[in-house]
C-alpha cells in the first residue's frame, strides 16, 4: 500500500474572527504521485485548502502532514514550500524586472548550485516548456500562455514532490487551457509528482482519475 | 550568455525599476554625505593646518596664560622662558582674523622681527619688516587675490601698512596671511605689552630620550619655571584648541542634520518600496523564500543606496572643498586635503544609515504572511 504524501485531519480555517469559516473539518489523504482535481463554487474553500496544503498559511485547527510530518510545527513551511512544493497560480505572478529565465530562477536563488548552473537549469525547463525564443522577454512581452508556461517553468525550478495549481487556466483561452494542462499532466506522469489542480471548468476537474468537490467548506461525498 | 541572476543583480533590478525615486534618494544622501564630507573635512584641514603651521616653523611647544585665545599673556614672560635650559628659542606671538577688503579677510599675525618662525617662510620678493614700522609681509595667494606688491599700501583697520615682502608659506593658515610686527598688532587690537603665546623651539633631545618623554620633561621645566602658565605640546594646541574644536563642534552638527534628513529620504523610499512590492514580496514568501532572506534583500537595496549615495556624496563635498581652498573667502583657512580615513568614514557612515532607514520596512517586509501579501493590490 502506497503511504501518504499529504494527509488533511479535521481541518479548519475561519477569517474576521470565526465569524467567516472556510473549511470545516475537512479530512483529506493524498498518495505520492497522485493527481487530484477539487472543484467547487467560489468561497467553497478550496484555495484555501490549495494555500494549507502548501504551507501557505496555517490551519486555525486540525492539521496538514506531509510525509506523516505536521506542517508548521515538524516541517519548517519555509523550506517545505521551498523544496517540496511547487505554486502556479491563475494570476502567474511573476516578477516584472525579470525577464522569463531570471524569473524561473528565483526560487533557486540561496538554495541551488551557483549562478550558472541555476541559469543553465532555468534555460533547459523554459525550453522544455517550448519557451526557448522567449527566454529574455520580460512578462509585459509575453502573452498569457506564455506567461504560464514561465509559471509553471518556476514552479519546476527546485524539482519539488507536489505541484499545486490554483485555477492555473482561469486567465486562458480554451487553446491555450487545453495546452496547460496538457503540460501539466504529461510533467505529472514524466516525474511522477503529486499534482492537486483548483479548477472550476468541469472538464478539466474530470481529467483527473481522481476528483473531489468543495461546498460551505466540506469535502462533498 | 545566458542571463544568470544573482542576488545583489535581484536587487539592483529593484532599485534600476523605480530610477526617479532611486535618483532622487539618492541626491538626498549625496546632499547629506556631501555636507559631511566638506563641513567636517573643513573642519580637519583647519586643524590639519595649525598642526603644519607649527611643524613647518619647527614650533615644539606653545606658552600661553589660560587658553588658545587668550591674549593676556604679559610679554615680558619671553625674558624668563628664554632662560630656561631646555628651550632653544622661544617667539612672542599674537593673531587675529581681520578683514582686509569687505570680500577678503585673513589671518594677521604678529611676530617679533627676529622670530625664528619667519625663517621658515620663503620669501618671494621684498624683505622682511622691522619692529616698530608699519610693514608687513603678504602671502603670495593674498597678494595676488589682492594685486598687491612690494612698495603698495594696504590699510588694516584704519591704519596703512607698506608691503615690504611677499612670501611663500608652509601651511594654508599661513600661504594666505598677513604676518607684521609684534609692536604693530599689538597696538592694532589694544593690547600692548600682551601676547597670545610663545612659540617653543626646545633643543634637541638628548640621546636615547624619545621625543615624548623629552616634550613631558620639557612641559614640566617650563610649567615649574613659571607657575601659572601652561605648555602645550604643539600637536595637541592644534587640535585642542578653542577655534577647531568650534569648527569641529558646527561641522558635526550640521552633518547630523543633513544625515538625519538623508535618512528620512531612505526610509520613505524603502517603505514605499515595500508596500508597492507587497505582491511581490508574497510570491517570493510563496516559492520559500525565508523571512530573512527578504529582509537581506530589502537591507541590500538600502545598503546599495547607501553606498552609491555615499560615493556622489563624497565626490560632491571633496568638490566643495576644494571650491573652498581657492575661494579668497576661505583659502586662508582651508585645504582641500581630504585623509582617506575621513572618506572611508563617510562611505561607512552613508552605508550605515542605509541600513538603519531599511531596517523597519526590511522587517514590516520580511514577516508579512505569504496569503495576505498575495491578496494585496
Amino acid at each position: 500500500m502506497t503511504s501518504p504524501q499529504l494527509e488533511v485531519r479535521k481541518l479548519c480555517k475561519s477569517y474576521d474572527e470565526g465569524r467567516i469559516e472556510a473549511l470545516r473539518g475537512v479530512d483529506l489523504t493524498i498518495t505520492a504521485g497522485e493527481f487530484l482535481t477539487i472543484s467547487g463554487a467560489s468561497g467553497s474553500g478550496k484555495s484555501t485548502l490549495l494555500q494549507l496544503l502548501g504551507g501557505l498559511d496555517i490551519p486555525t485547527s486540525g492539521d496538514v502532514l506531509f510525509q506523516n510530518a505536521s506542517l508548521g510545527s515538524a516541517v519548517d513551511l519555509d523550506t517545505y514550500r521551498a523544496n517540496e512544493v511547487g505554486f502556479i497560480f491563475q494570476a502567474f505572478y511573476l516578477l516584472p524586472t525579470l525577464c522569463a529565465l531570471e524569473n524561473v530562477q528565483v526560487p533557486m536563488l540561496g538554495l541551488t548550485g551557483n549562478k550558472r548552473q541555476r541559469a543553465e537549469r532555468a534555460e533547459a525547463l523554459l525550453v522544455e516548456m517550448g519557451l526557448e525564443h522567449r527566454l529574455r522577454q520580460y512578462p509585459n512581452e509575453l502573452s498569457a500562455g506564455e506567461r504560464q508556461r514561465v509559471a509553471i517553468a518556476r514552479a519546476l525550478a527546485n524539482n519539488p514532490s507536489i505541484l499545486l495549481a490554483d485555477e492555473p487556466t482561469g486567465n486562458l483561452d480554451s487553446v491555450n487551457s487545453a495546452r496547460i494542462m496538457e503540460m501539466l499532466i504529461g510533467i505529472q506522469q514524466k516525474h511522477g509528482m503529486t499534482l492537486v489542480v483548483i479548477t472550476h471548468e468541469l472538464d478539466i476537474a474530470k481529467a483527473a482519475p481522481r476528483h473531489i468537490r468543495i461546498r460551505d467548506g466540506r469535502i462533498e461525498a | 550568455m545566458v542571463s544568470q541572476l544573482s542576488f545583489a543583480g535581484f536587487a539592483w533590478k529593484n532599485l534600476w525599476r523605480r530610477r526617479l525615486r532611486t535618483a532622487l534618494t539618492l541626491g538626498g544622501i549625496a546632499m547629506a554625505i556631501g555636507a559631511f564630507v566638506s563641513l567636517v573635512g573643513f573642519s580637519r584641514s583647519f586643524e590639519h593646518e595649525w598642526m603644519r603651521l607649527y611643524s613647518s616653523a619647527g614650533t615644539d611647544m606653545a606658552v600661553s596664560e589660560t587658553s588658545f585665545l587668550n591674549t593676556s599673556l604679559d610679554e615680558s614672560v619671553g625674558v624668563k622662558l628664554r632662560t630656561i635650559p631646555v628651550v632653544d628659542r622661544a617667539s612672542a606671538m599674537i593673531f587675529n582674523l581681520m578683514d582686509l577688503t569687505p570680500e577678503i579677510n585673513a589671518i594677521v599675525f604678529g611676530f617679533e622681527a627676529d622670530s625664528y618662525e619667519l625663517d621658515a617662510l620663503t620669501l618671494l620678493s621684498g624683505r622682511r619688516f622691522q619692529t616698530g614700522k608699519p610693514e608687513v609681509l603678504l602671502a603670495d595667494v593674498l597678494a595676488k587675490n589682492m594685486s598687491k606688491k612690494v612698495g603698495d599700501a594696504l590699510e588694516i583697520q584704519g591704519t596703512t601698512f607698506t608691503v615690504v615682502g611677499v612670501y611663500h608659506g608652509g601651511s594654508a593658515l599661513d600661504a594666505d596671511a598677513v604676518i607684521m610686527p609684534l609692536d604693530q598688532l599689538q597696538k592694532l587690537s589694544n593690547l600692548q605689552g600682551k601676547v597670545a603665546a610663545f612659540h617653543v623651539r626646545l633643543k634637541p633631545a638628548p640621546a636615547g630620550e624619545s621625543q615624548e618623554a623629552y616634550l613631558k620633561q620639557a612641559q614640566t621645566e617650563i610649567e615649574a619655571a613659571l607657575p601659572g602658565i601652561h605648555a602645550t605640546p604643539a600637536a595637541e594646541r592644534a587640535s585642542n584648541n578653542q577655534l577647531v574644536g568650534l569648527a569641529h563642534a558646527v561641522a558635526w552638527g550640521t552633518s547630523t542634520i543633513a544625515m538625519m534628513v538623508g535618512i528620512l529620504g531612505i526610509v520613505n523610499t524603502m517603505a514605499m518600496s515595500v508596500f508597492e512590492r507587497t505582491r511581490e514580496i508574497g510570491i517570493l514568501r510563496a516559492l520559500g523564500w525565508k523571512s530573512w532572506r527578504i529582509l537581506l534583500l530589502i537591507q541590500t537595496e538600502a545598503g546599495v543606496l547607501g553606498l552609491v549615495g555615499g560615493v556622489f556624496g563624497i565626490c560632491v563635498g571633496w568638490g566643495a572643498l576644494r571650491v573652498l581652498s581657492v575661494l579668497p573667502q576661505t583659502a586662508s583657512v582651508v585645504s582641500a586635503y581630504v585623509s582617506p580615513l575621513h572618506l572611508l568614514e563617510a562611505l561607512g557612515i552613508s552605508i550605515l544609515s542605509g541600513l538603519v532607514a531599511g531596517a523597519v520596512p526590511a522587517w514590516r517586509g520580511a514577516h508579512l504572511s505569504p496569503v495576505e501579501a498575495l491578496r494585496h493590490d
